[in-house]
């Protein structure tokens, strides 16, 4: 608890908690990524699941979206740890934000295992006349893993 | 009337129900927009450029269209579980009106512009991104609707 004190209470972090303006505006830039990004993670998905924009290539779905998806989910998250270090004594006992930063950080190790095998490996899945089960599979947990990170922030609102 | 309060009731009675109201709620809208998005991003030429604009909003609206029902009756059901908040509420109003405006100019406007065979450059792109600022302000309204509630 103690910690969670000291963190909410680092200058610029204690200010922003008190702002009328500052903490409702950066809340909704953080939902608004996740409407704007939201959607790109969403149509990469259904493309690798071969759902739907079929005439696109997944290579060019996945190549064209990229760099908006990271810049969208450095904003994202950026904004999420904002939020959560201003007002840390009330996330901390919160199993609903610790679940959310244990989801967050199996979205982490998604990347780590699907992105040299499935995102990087595009113009081979093009190649194959089915999809393989290895982006099947990287869509179907991202789908998972992104609705669970998005269903426990909303619960978060609801611990006390 | 009847229904109202019993829609009301059932929300205020139950945590989960207004939790799951909400988690509906911004889930529609986080697909509605999402994919309105998509095209918009297609039309200022920033992503999916290998395929038109129109092509991709024949490919999302259905979702759009189904989101936003999703988002329109949840948020029918938030509102009549607590009207007198939002009746008295600054912002609400105002939210509704950008909504009311987002709504009309994405199914007339951007559906005709993002649907033009040869679109003059400047007209797609102004069009992409009113209908980006309109949205982005409908979720401001709503957090701040939220925030004075």
């Amino acid at each position: 608890m103690t910690i969670a004190h000291s963190i909410q209470s680092i200058g610029f972090l204690a200010e922003f908690s008190e702002s009328v303006l500052a903490y409702p505006i950066v809340l909704s830039i953080h939902l608004a990524c996740i409407a704007l990004f939201g959607g790109m993670i969403l149509v990469t998905d259904l493309r690798l699941l071969g759902l739907t924009f079929k005439s696109l290539t997944i290579t060019d779905v996945v190549t064209s979206l990229r760099p908006w998806k990271r810049a969208g989910g450095t904003i994202m998250i950026a904004m999420g740890l904002l939020l959560a270090a201003s007002e840390a004594e009330k996330y901390a006992p919160n199993p609903f934000f610790w679940t959310k930063m244990i989801i967050l950080s199996l979205i982490g190790l998604h990347a780590l295992i699907f992105r040299p095998i499935v995102y990087s490996k595009t113009e081979e899945l093009d190649r194959s006349p089915v999809i393989p089960t290895k982006a099947k599979v990287a869509a179907i947990l991202s789908l998972g893993l992104w609705t669970t990170m998005f269903v426990m922030g909303r619960l978060i609102a609801y611990w006390d | 009337m009847l229904l109202q309060s019993a829609i009301g009731d059932a929300l205020n009675n139950s945590e989960w129900a207004f939790a799951l109201a909400e988690c509906v709620h911004i889930g529609g809208f986080a697909v509605g927009v999402g994919s309105i998005a998509l095209v918009d991003f297609r039309m200022l030429n920033l992503g999916l450029r290998h395929e038109t604009a129109g092509r991709i909003l024949s490919y999302t609206e259905l979702w759009t269209l189904f989101a936003l029902l999703f988002v329109v009756f949840s948020g029918v059901a938030l509102f009549l579980s607590q009207t007198d908040v939002y009746r008295v509420n600054p912002i609400f109003p105002i939210k509704m009106y950008v909504l009311a405006a987002a709504l009309i100019y994405n199914f007339t406007i951007h559906r005709k512009v993002a649907k033009m065979e040869n679109p003059p450059p400047l007209l797609s792109k102004l069009v992409a991104t009113v209908s980006l600022l309109l949205w982005v302000s409908v979720v401001f309204g709503g957090i701040f609707t939220g925030f004075l509630v």
